[in-house]
C-alpha cells in the first residue's frame, strides 16, 4: 500500500472543476483552503464545523451549524454546502442551507442566504471560520430589513408562530 | 598385411598385366632385367618404415631404379594396393614410436619440464619425416600417410600429454615477471605442431592457455588498483606481449601485415573480449570497496564503464553490489551516517558508470528502503545539511550549486530532446537527472515536511547552544538557512526565519534592558509557537537567581508591555564564582547545579529530597547527577544517608582518580518522533470535523480524507487501531462499516 501510494504522483482533482485557472493559482488557493481547514479543525468554535466533502477536492465543503443557545434555533442543527470559486478568496464562496431553514434571510426552498459579507461586503480577510460564525449569529439576529423570506420576517416577532413554522420545515440532520 | 598369399596373387596379376602391357613387343630391355615381382618388392622395401633407433645406416637405393619401379607399379594400377600395404606397414611399426613417446612422457611426468615435451615433439617430427614417402610418390600418398600417422599418433598419446602440451604452450607465453627472460620463440616448433596436426586437435587447449594467461595477468596487475585506469595499460600489454604470441600461433602463414591482421581479427577480438570480461568481473567483485574509495577510485569506474559497454554484465554488477550492500551496509551494525555517505558515493559512482541512472535506480532501491526504516536517517541528513563542523566532510558537495527540489516531473513528450527510458529500466524507474545529491537524499521520504521539522529541531538545538550572543555563529546558521531556502522554498523555512530573528531580537532586547538596568541575566527570548517543543521540567531557581529573573522580567514587560516572559531555566548556563573559606572556584554549570549550590549557601547539609522540593519537579536522577557534579569538583561531599555536605575547607584526601569528564549536555529538544502524540491529537480533530459534517464514513474514506491534515503519514492499519481506541473511549461507533460520532446525549 505504502509502496504504491509512494509512486503515484499526487492527484490534481481540481483540474476538472476549474480548468480555466493556471495550476499556480489553483495551488495557492488550495494552500489557503488547506490552512483554513487546519485552523478550523484546531481552533473550532463550539457549534460550527466544516469539512471537505470529498478527498482530494478542497473546493466543496459541507458545514454544520448548531443553533445558538438562547435563540429560537437552540438545539437544532443545520447542514450547509460551501463551494469555493477558483479565485477564492477574492470572491466569496457560494453558501446555501441544505437543511430547510425557516429564517427571514434564508430561502426556504433553495437554501440561498442573504448576508452582506457573502455578497458586496466580502473581503479576502474573511475565512470559513468567520463565515460560519456570521451565519451562526445570523440565526439569532436576522436582518429583517431585507428579508428573503417575508413570511418568516413577519412571524419573527411572534416566537410561537415562528417556532411552529420552523419545526414544520425543519428536518433533523441524521434523517437527511 | 603383405602375406605370401597376397604377394603371389599380386605377382600373378602383375604377370597378367605385364603380358597385357607388353603386347608381345620384344625390345624393352629394362623390363627384361627388372622382373615384375622384384619391382613390387623393391618398392615396398623402399617405403617400409624403419626404426630410427636402429644404428645400421639406411639402405642405399638406386633412385633411378626406384623411380622406374614406381612407374611400373603405377602403370599396372597397383598403386592403391601398394599404398595400403605401405600404410599397413606404418601401423605395424608404430610401436616403435609409442616406445619413444612412453619414454618421453615418463620423463615429463617425473620432472614436469615443458622442455621435454618440445623434445618429444621434435622426436616425433623426426619419425614423421623418416617415414614420409618421397615427394615423387605424389601428394595423395603423402596426405594419406599424414592422416594415418596423425591418427596413430593421437591414439598412442597418453592423457598426460594434454597437460604437458598446455604447459609447453604456457611456457612460450611472455612471462609477467620482467626479470625472467622469455623463452626464445622459434616459429619452427609451431610448424611442427601444425604438421603433426597438434594445433588443430588442441586448438581449444591453446586458446585456454591464452585465456588463463590473460586472466592471471589481469588479476595480478589490476586487483585493488583503482587509482589508475588499467584498461589502456592492459590493451598495451596485449598488443606488445600477447599479439606476437598469437601471430605465431594463428597467423604463421600470413605473408603480409594485412593478412596477419585479417587472420587475427576473430581470435584477437575473442582474446580482447576475454580480457575485458575478466577485468569487468574483477571490478564487479570489488565494486563495494571501489565505492568506498571514491573519488580516488574514479579511474577504476571509468574502466568498468568501458568494460560494461563491451561485455553485457550490468545485471551481474547490480546483483553483486546489491549483495555486498546487503551484507556489508544495510545491517544494524552500520552507522546511519556511514550508510548515507556510502549511498552518496554510490550515487556518484553509478553516475560515472551509467549516466542515465538505471543501474543506480536498481542498486539504490534497497538502500533507500532501508534508510526509510531507520529512525535517525532524517536527523543525519539534516545534520549534514546544516553542516555540523564536527562531522568532517559533508555529504553534499559544496561546489554543487543548490537547486530547488523538484517534484515528480511528468514527462514532457513535446520536448524535442526527449529520449525514451533506457532499455533495461524497470517499471518504476524515474530518471532523476535534474536532482542533485541532496535532492535524491530528501526524496527518500515522500514529503519534505519531515525534513523541515527536523531541521527546526536541529536549528533550535544549535541556536540554544550558542552562548554569549555569539553573532558569528548565528550568522552562519542564517547562511545555512538561506541556502536551504533555495532548496525547500521560502515559505517552508519561514519558521526557521522566525527562530533566527528571535536570536537577533533577543540580543537587541537584552541590550535595551541592560541599558535600563544592568543585569547579569542574558536571556534568549524565543517565540514559543515557532520553536519546537522544548523540555519543560520547570526548575524554580532559588535565591538570587530568582531575584535576577524577576527583575529582568519586570524590565522586559515595561519594554514590551504586550509580551510576557516565561523562563526555561533548564536550557541556560550559569557562570559562578564560589567563595569558600579556603578557596575560590570559578565554574560554568547548568542551572540546576547552580540552583543546588545556591541552596547550600543557606545551610551546609541538605538531603537530596529537601533539595528537590526546593527546586521543583525534577527527576531524582537529574538531581543526583547535578549533585555529583559538585562532588566531582570537590565542593560537596556525599554523606551516607542520601544527604550532601558543603566542604567549606577542601578535604585533604583528594580523590586520586581524575574527575570524570562530564558529558556536555545539549539543550533538551524533543526529536520529531515525540511529536507523534501531538500529531494524533490533530488527526483526531480532523476525524471529528469530517464526521460532524459528513455524518458517517467508511474507514477508507477517513483515511483518504485525513490527507487534508498536513503531514499525515499513518497507514490504514494504524488508523484502524486508532479508531478502535476511540470507540473504546465511546467517542465514535461503527455500524455496517460506517463510522460516526456518538451523538451527545
Amino acid at each position: 500500500m505504502e509502496q504504491i501510494s509512494a509512486t503515484i504522483p499526487p492527484r490534481s482533482p481540481q483540474k476538472t472543476t476549474v480548468p480555466s485557472t493556471t495550476p499556480q493559482g489553483v495551488g495557492s488557493v488550495q494552500k489557503r483552503l488547506g490552512n483554513e481547514l487546519m485552523t478550523l479543525m484546531m481552533n473550532a468554535s463550539p457549534g460550527i464545523s466544516a469539512f471537505p466533502k470529498h478527498d482530494g477536492n478542497l473546493f466543496e465543503w459541507a458545514g454544520t451549524i448548531e443553533g445558538p443557545a438562547g435563540t429560537i434555533y437552540d438545539g437544532l442543527t443545520f447542514k450547509i454546502s460551501i463551494n469555493f470559486p477558483s479565485n477564492y478568496p477574492y470572491v466569496p464562496p457560494a453558501i446555501k442551507f441544505d437543511t430547510p431553514c425557516f429564517h427571514p434571510n434564508v430561502d426556504i426552498t433553495g437554501g440561498a442566504i442573504c448576508l452582506d459579507i457573502l455578497q458586496d461586503k466580502w473581503s479576502a480577510v474573511y475565512s470559513v471560520q468567520t463565515i460560519l460564525l456570521s451565519l451562526q449569529s445570523l440565526l439569532g439576529e436576522p436582518n429583517n430589513a431585507s428579508p428573503l423570506n417575508s413570511e418568516a420576517a413577519n412571524a419573527w416577532n411572534n416566537p410561537d408562530i415562528f417556532k411552529a413554522h420552523l419545526m414544520r420545515h425543519y428536518r433533523p440532520v441524521n434523517n437527511a | 598385411m603383405a602375406t605370401e598369399a597376397l604377394r603371389s596373387q599380386v605377382g600373378k596379376k602383375w604377370q597378367d598385366s605385364f603380358a597385357r602391357l607388353n603386347h608381345g613387343e620384344p625390345g624393352i630391355s629394362g623390363l627384361m632385367t627388372f622382373s615384375q615381382a622384384s619391382a613390387w618388392v623393391l618398392l615396398t622395401d623402399f617405403v617400409r618404415p624403419r626404426d630410427l633407433n636402429d644404428p645400421a645406416p639406411p639402405n642405399e637405393y638406386n633412385m633411378e631404379l626406384v623411380k622406374y619401379a614406381f612407374d611400373l607399379v603405377s602403370q599396372c594400377r597397383r598403386l592403391p594396393a601398394m599404398l595400403e600395404a605401405y600404410l599397413d606397414d606404418v601401423r605395424q611399426y608404430f610401436y616403435l614410436i609409442k616406445r619413444d613417446v612412453d619414454q618421453y612422457m615418463e620423463q615429463y611426468e617425473t620432472s614436469l619440464d615443458p622442455e621435454i615435451i618440445s623434445r618429444l615433439v621434435y622426436r616425433l617430427f623426426k619419425w614423421f619425416n623418416a617415414w614420409l614417402p618421397i615427394s615423387d610418390l605424389g601428394q595423395t600418398i603423402r596426405a594419406a600417410y599424414t592422416l594415418d600417422f596423425q591418427t596413430q599418433l593421437f591414439a598412442i598419446l597418453p592423457p598426460s600429454f594434454v597437460s604437458g602440451f598446455k604447459a609447453y604452450c604456457a611456457s612460450t607465453l611472455p612471462p609477467f615477471d620482467p626479470d625472467v627472460t622469455q623463452r626464445t620463440l622459434s616459429g619452427e616448433i609451431w610448424d611442427i605442431f601444425e604438421i603433426l596436426g597438434l594445433l588443430d586437435r588442441y586448438e581449444s587447449v591453446i586458446a585456454s592457455v591464452g585465456y588463463e594467461h590473460i586472466e592471471t595477468y589481469v588479476l595480478s596487475t589490476c586487483t585493488g588498483k583503482w587509482e589508475a585506469a588499467m584498461l589502456p595499460e592492459l590493451r598495451n600489454w596485449m598488443s606488445h606481449k600477447i599479439v606476437p604470441w598469437m601471430l605465431m600461433m594463428y597467423a604463421r602463414g600470413a605473408a603480409t601485415n594485412d593478412d596477419a591482421v585479417a587472420m587475427l581479427a576473430s581470435v584477437g577480438s575473442r582474446f580482447d573480449f576475454h580480457m575485458t570480461k575478466t577485468l569487468c568481473d574483477l571490478r564487479t567483485r570489488e565494486i563495494f570497496d571501489i565505492i568506498i574509495d571514491f573519488p580516488e577510485s574514479a579511474p577504476a569506474l571509468e574502466d568498468l564503464k568501458e568494460c560494461l559497454q563491451r561485455v553485457d554484465q550490468r545485471a551481474a554488477l547490480v546483483k553483486s553490489l546489491r549483495k555486498a550492500n546487503h551484507k556489508r551496509l544495510l545491517h544494524p551494525g552500520a552507522d546511519t551516517k556511514l550508510i548515507l555517505s556510502q549511498y552518496v558515493a554510490t550515487i556518484k559512482c553509478m553516475r560515472i558508470i551509467d549516466p542515465p541512472g538505471v543501474l543506480l535506480f536498481k542498486v539504490a532501491d534497497p538502500i533507500r528502503r532501508y534508510l526509510r526504516d531507520r529512525p535517525d536517517t532524517i536527523r543525519s541528513i539534516v545534520a549534514n545539511l546544516v553542516g555540523d563542523e564536527d562531522t568532517g566532510d559533508s555529504l553534499v558537495d559544496d561546489n554543487e550549486p543548490p537547486q530547488p527540489l523538484h517534484q515528480i516531473e511528468i514527462e514532457d513528450y513535446s520536448d524535442p530532446n526527449w529520449e525514451p527510458e533506457p532499455i533495461d529500466a524497470g517499471p518504476n524507474f524515474r530518471a532523476n537527472k535534474h536532482t542533485d545529491v541532496l535532492g535524491t537524499l530528501v526524496s527518500i521520504y515522500d514529503s519534505n515536511d519531515l525534513f523541515i521539522k527536523e531541521l527546526q529541531i536541529l536549528l533550535a538545538q544549535r541556536l540554544l547552544a550558542i552562548t554569549d550572543g555569539n553573532t558569528e555563529k548565528v550568522e552562519r546558521e542564517r547562511r545555512n538557512i538561506e541556502i536551504l531556502k533555495i532548496r525547500f522554498g521560502e515559505s517552508a523555512l519561514q519558521v526557521c526565519e522566525v527562530m533566527l530573528k528571535d536570536m537577533t531580537d533577543s540580543k537587541r532586547i537584552d541590550g535595551h534592558v541592560q541599558s535600563q538596568m544592568a543585569s547579569i541575566v542574558h536571556p534568549t527570548i524565543i517565540s514559543k509557537h515557532f520553536w519546537p517543543m522544548l523540555g519543560s521540567d520547570e526548575i524554580i531557581m532559588p535565591g538570587q537567581f530568582q531575584t535576577f529573573q524577576e527583575q529582568y522580567a519586570k524590565e522586559f514587560s515595561t519594554f514590551k508591555p504586550d509580551k510576557r516572559l516565561r523562563w526555561l531555566p533548564h536550557l541556560g548556563a550559569v557562570h559562578l564564582e564560589l567563595l569558600l573559606e579556603d578557596r575560590t572556584l570559578e565554574v560554568d554549570v547548568p542551572p540546576l547545579e547552580a540552583a543546588f549550590i545556591e541552596l547550600f549557601s543557606e545551610k551546609n547539609v541538605w538531603s537530596i529530597d529537601e533539595l528537590m522540593t526546593r527546586v521543583g519537579p525534577i527527576s531524582k536522577g537529574a538531581a543526583l547527577k547535578a549533585l555529583l557534579t559538585w562532588v566531582d569538583k570537590g565542593v560537596l561531599k556525599e554523606e551516607g544517608d542520601g544527604s550532601f555536605k558543603l566542604l567549606e575547607v577542601a578535604e585533604t584526601v583528594k580523590p586520586v582518580d581524575p574527575a570524570p569528564i562530564v558529558e556536555e549536555q545539549k539543550p533538551t529538544v524533543f526529536p520529531a518522533q515525540q511529536h507523534q502524540a501531538e500529531q494524533m491529537r490533530v488527526y483526531w480533530k480532523f476525524i471529528e470535523g469530517m464526521l460532524t459534517n459528513l455524518t458517517a464514513l467508511p474507514l477508507e474514506r477517513i483515511q483518504a480524507m485525513l490527507h487534508f491534515a498536513p503531514g499525515y503519514d499513518q497507514t490504514i492499519e494504524q488508523l484502524s487501531a486508532f479508531m478502535d481506541a476511540a470507540r473504546r473511549e465511546k467517542l465514535v461507533d461503527v455500524r455496517e462499516g460506517l463510522w460516526r460520532l456518538t451523538t451527545k446525549a
